[in-house]
This record gives C-alpha cells, sequence and structure tokens, in this order.
C-alpha cells in the first residue's frame, strides 16, 4: 500500500490555512460584539486625550504633538494586547477546556501547524486591531494617507511577535489564573515603558536599556516611522529584532508546547 | 490485510507506565475494541496509533498503520483515518454545517464535494434536519451523532472511537451501534475503545481487555465467554440485616464457583441445575439467575476492588 499510492493530503500551506481558516470563522461569528471595540477603545482613548490631558501637555514629544505622539504608539499596542489575550486565555481555553485542539489534531494537521497556524492568526488580529487605530488617527488628521495605510502591515508583525512569547508563557502555565502574572507583570509595564506614553529617551540609562531590550519598543519605533515615511538605518535594527525575536521565540514555544500536546 | 499492527510498545508519563509492553493487530474491515476500567491506558493506546501520543523510544515498541509509521508519518494516517475524541470539542458558537465545513478544509476537501458528503453523513446519522442548528440546540446524543459525521467527512478507511457511546441513552447507541456496524458492512475497519461490555458485545468481532496498561486477555467476544467464565450466574444480594446465607464455599456442589463481591455474592456454573440446587439452600434471601456476560469475564480478569487510577 505504501509507496505505490501515496497519500495526497493536504500541502503546508493548505494546513495552515484551515487553522486559520477556523480562527477567522470562529471569531466573525460574533462580527458586532468582536468587530466594534477595536475601533471604540483608541476613539475613547484620543477623545480623553485630546480633550482633557492634552491641553497639560505643550511639549512636543520627539518632535510631535503629544496627540500624535501617543495615537502613533497605540498603534502597535492593540495589535500587542490582542496577541497577548488571544495566545494566553483563547488559546489555554482551546487547550484544556474547550478541548477544541482534540479534534483539530485528530485531523491531519500537526502540532507544528497548529501553533503557527496560531501565531498567524494572532498576527491577522493584530492586524485588524491596527487597522481600527488607523482608521481612527486618519479621522483625527493624526496621519496622513497613504502612508498610514501601511501601519496594519506593522500590525500583523507585532501581533505575531507577541504570539511568540504569550504561547511561550503558555506552554508553562498549568492554571489560567498565571495569566494574570504575564499580562500585568510584563504587557502592562511594556505599554508604559517602551516609548508609548512619552519618549524612552528621557528616561535613566538603566532603564533605557531595559526599554531597549523589549520588544514593545522595536514595535512602537516601525510604527511611527512607517506613519512619517522616515525611513532611516537604524530602522533596520528594530526590524531585525521583530523578525528574530519570532523566529527564536516562535520556535521554543512550538518545541515547548509539542511537548504538552503530544505527551 | 493488517491495518494496525502494535507490537511491544510502551508508554511512560514519569514513573506512570500506562501502556506496558502491548500488542495486538487489526485486520482490515473489522471492528477491534480495546476493553478496560479507567485508567486502563486505552485512550493512550489509541492516541499512540494517530500520532497523537508519542510511544516510548528505544525500546523495540513498534506501530504500524497501513504500513505507516504514526512517529513520522502522522498526516497520512490522520488523511486516512477518522477520530472521534473522548469529548465531542465542537465549536460552540458556530451551527452543524458551520462546524463541518470547517473540518472539511482540514482535509483539503474542495467546496462543492464537502457540501455533498455533509449532506449525506448527516442523513446518514438521521441529523438532516439540524444542519442549521446551533451546537447548544443540540442534545448529547445529537452532539456524539455530529462528532462522528465529522470524523467520516473524508470516508475514512479506519474509524477510531474513543468511548462512543458513554453517557447516552440506549435509542441513541443502539443507533450509533446500527450505524458503525454499516460502516463495517463497508469495508471501514473500526477501532474502538470501551468500558460497556454491552458495546464490546454487540459491535466487536474481536476485544482486548486492558488493566494497568497490560493486556489480560483478548479473543473474540463470544470465544472470551465460552472460554473464561461459567455459562450461568447466580446473584444473592447481601445489604445490613439481611441473613448470611448458610451456604459456605466448603459446602458449594462441585462446579459451583463462588465470587464474594462488596453487596453480592455471585455463583458461577455451567450448569444451571447445580445453581438451582445452591438456591434451594439459601435462607430466604433474593436470588436472581442469569446467562454470563462479559462484564463478568472483565471484573474476573481485571478484579472488583477500585484501583488508584480509577
Amino acid at each position: 500500500m505504501k509507496g505505490s499510492n501515496p497519500i495526497a493530503y493536504p500541502s503546508l500551506i493548505q494546513r495552515l490555512f484551515s487553522v486559520w481558516y477556523r480562527h477567522v470563522r470562529v471569531y466573525t461569528k460574533n462580527l458586532l460584539s468582536n468587530g466594534l471595540p477595536p475601533f471604540l477603545e483608541p476613539l475613547l482613548f484620543l477623545m480623553g486625550v485630546g480633550l482633557g490631558l492634552g491641553r497639560y501637555i505643550d511639549e512636543t514629544m520627539d518632535g510631535m504633538p503629544y496627540i500624535d505622539f501617543l495615537g502613533t504608539g497605540l498603534l502597535v499596542t492593540a495589535a500587542m494586547f490582542t496577541a497577548a489575550y488571544e495566545c494566553t486565555f483563547g488559546t489555554f481555553i482551546r487547550m484544556e477546556f474547550e478541548k477544541v485542539y482534540d479534534g483539530m489534531l485528530a485531523a491531519p494537521i500537526t502540532v507544528n501547524n497548529l501553533i503557527v497556524g496560531e501565531i498567524i492568526w494572532a498576527g491577522t488580529k493584530g492586524f485588524f486591531f491596527t487597522f481600527a487605530v488607523m482608521c481612527v488617527l486618519i479621522a483625527f488628521g493624526i496621519i496622513q494617507l497613504p502612508a498610514g495605510l501601511l501601519t496594519p502591515f506593522v500590525g500583523f508583525l507585532t501581533g505575531m511577535m507577541f504570539a511568540t512569547l504569550s504561547l511561550l508563557v503558555t506552554s508553562f502555565v498549568r492554571t489560567i489564573n498565571h495569566f494574570n502574572f504575564f499580562l500585568t507583570g510584563i504587557i502592562s509595564p511594556m505599554f508604559f515603558f517602551s516609548g508609548v506614553v512619552f519618549p524612552v529617551s528621557n528616561l535613566p540609562p538603566a532603564v533605557r536599556l531595559v526599554a531597549e531590550i523589549v520588544p514593545l519598543t522595536h514595535a512602537v519605533r516601525l510604527s511611527r516611522a512607517v506613519c512619517a515615511s522616515n525611513y532611516t538605518p537604524a530602522l533596520l535594527g528594530s526590524v531585525a529584532y521583530i523578525v528574530i525575536f519570532t523566529a527564536i521565540v516562535g520556535a521554543l514555544a512550538i518545541r515547548r508546547l509539542r511537548g504538552r500536546l503530544t505527551g | 490485510m493488517k491495518i494496525i499492527s502494535v507490537e511491544n510498545v510502551n508508554k511512560t508519563f514519569g514513573r506512570v507506565h500506562a501502556v506496558c509492553d502491548l500488542s495486538f493487530e487489526v485486520e482490515e474491515g473489522t471492528c477491534f475494541g480495546l476493553l478496560g476500567p479507567n485508567g486502563a491506558g486505552k485512550t493512550t493506546m489509541m492516541k499512540m496509533i494517530y500520532g497523537r501520543s508519542g510511544r516510548d523510544a528505544g525500546d523495540g515498541g513498534a506501530i504500524r498503520v497501513f504500513g505507516y509509521d504514526p512517529a513520522r508519518d502522522e498526516l497520512a494516517i490522520k488523511y486516512l483515518s477518522g477520530v472521534v475524541p473522548q469529548e465531542n470539542n465542537l465549536d460552540d458558537e458556530l451551527n452543524v454545517l458551520q462546524n463541518l465545513i470547517i473540518y472539511s478544509k482540514f482535509y483539503g476537501l474542495p467546496g462543492g464535494v464537502a457540501r455533498e458528503r455533509i449532506n449525506g453523513l448527516l442523513e446518514f446519522l438521521e441529523l438532516s434536519e439540524k444542519a442549521e442548528s446551533r451546537i447548544r440546540e443540540l442534545s448529547g446524543g445529537m452532539q456524539r451523532r455530529l462528532v462522528i459525521v465529522r470524523a467520516l467527512l473524508n470516508h475514512p478507511k479506519l474509524l477510531i472511537l474513543d468511548e462512543p457511546t458513554t453517557g447516552l441513552d440506549p435509542q441513541v447507541r443502539h443507533l450509533i451501534w446500527d450505524k458503525l456496524r454499516q460502516l463495517r458492512a463497508q469495508g471501514t475497519t473500526i477501532l474502538l475503545t470501551t468500558h460497556y461490555m454491552e458495546e464490546a458485545f454487540q459491535i466487536c468481532d474481536t476485544v482486548l481487555i486492558m488493566d494497568k496498561g497490560r493486556k489480560v486477555l483478548e479473543d473474540n467476544p463470544r470465544e472470551l465467554l465460552r472460554e473464561n467464565i461459567e455459562a450461568y450466574v447466580l446473584e444473592v444480594p447481601i445489604t445490613n440485616g439481611t441473613a448470611m446465607p448458610a451456604i459456605q464455599e466448603t459446602g458449594l456442589p462441585g462446579g459451583v464457583r463462588l465470587d464474594r463481591g462488596e453487596g453480592t455474592l455471585r455463583f458461577y456454573a455451567e450448569d444451571i441445575d447445580r445453581l438451582k440446587g445452591v438456591v434451594d439452600k439459601l435462607s430466604g434471601n433474593q436470588y436472581y439467575i442469569r446467562q454470563s456476560t462479559l462484564e463478568d469475564v472483565f471484573l474476573k480478569a481485571t478484579g472488583r476492588a477500585l484501583n488508584e487510577r480509577q
């Protein structure tokens, strides 16, 4: 039987697509409740800053009015948060509570396919959440067309990067409440110390070093450069960081989750 | 032709030896049942067959499914097989049709082919009217049948079912057994786990009784009955306050075996008249004589006491 008639199981691309398609179908099932908040959140944030806080901040930050500075940072934090939640709580629930993976892994899908599919899906959510912020920023006149249209692609990369980190955390977690340590201990502080709310250049050197190491800083840099169409050679460092981080942490996460799912 | 061949396979989780040196073979077009108490290693064995769980490496154990090794060619095996996991794990947010379409993508089925197969299979498992229903609106039996439809989407040559009818009412169980027999008649090979003796007796051509990861007995269910247990059982319930029957093991007539269970005495014999002889000596206790079943074989083979994994 073997050899004479090779088994025509779906190709790698088809397998990854089918995992991604599953997540898209489930997510878009509740389009209104899933699709509206990504637009409302930046709207409320920028209205609050524009009408309130912004009036007290006269100084420009990195040469931008404060609302522009914050807005261009929010483009990628939206992608970070959605990917972090998707690949911690979302993945854990699919794995341990709903047992969705038990069904999927009974079909011709390997654990590697499944996890890579999750990462691509989180990237897609990052794309969508950044797109939502982009729409609000365009409405506020904070970013210009057509340069701003590239920002969702930065959101895609940011989503994938934080998906790998979150999946690695998930591979260690046995109790769902432990994600709070990661989300309030690592993700939330990153929001404040990665040059989103204020520039990192003014921080003490030790804190600045930490800011250079954490992933969000590089995503924010890329986002602002894309908004301003200001591409410098130094930006290659941030792009390289994102690519290498995603590849290495992704490989570790896949390895650990494979151990957990096929044990 | 052998569809599955398992040779000296082991699986350890830390210090727990879940499957010990297990070997068996499954012929094409037959139904093979793994029978055992909870924690016997049935599900673990089943997962190793379709590559979901890795067997212990380097101990000489081997698994071949359609000639493929699940440790290397899981995709080929999964493509040729359908799996019904122990839990239903349907997507609650989606309706019946949407659940199935998602799985048709996993097998790379083109849309038209998928729709046709889904319609045919929903009809086969008597779910056609529920195509547009949400999962929450389905009864447990309907959900179970839907998972079977899902496993049949790619017209599998091997159908693997982990406790297909646990927790279902008798009507649904009989319907599922009937469908499994039809599939087998069409040439599908079936591997299932169960702890229902009745299920094993109804649909399995071969039953392997497992306990604590090891094979205890393996044979055709009728042969298992004939060779391992007396034909008739006399059951005498013993509750607090009822008199112990005067009869003692030493006073048993020849050819009668006594098994003292918790709360029940069971007398086994090939000849029903000998059991009637025992009845005469009971001190007014209630009693019940029946043919012995696979359950009696099972309990004899695996012991009546609960083990630490149950």
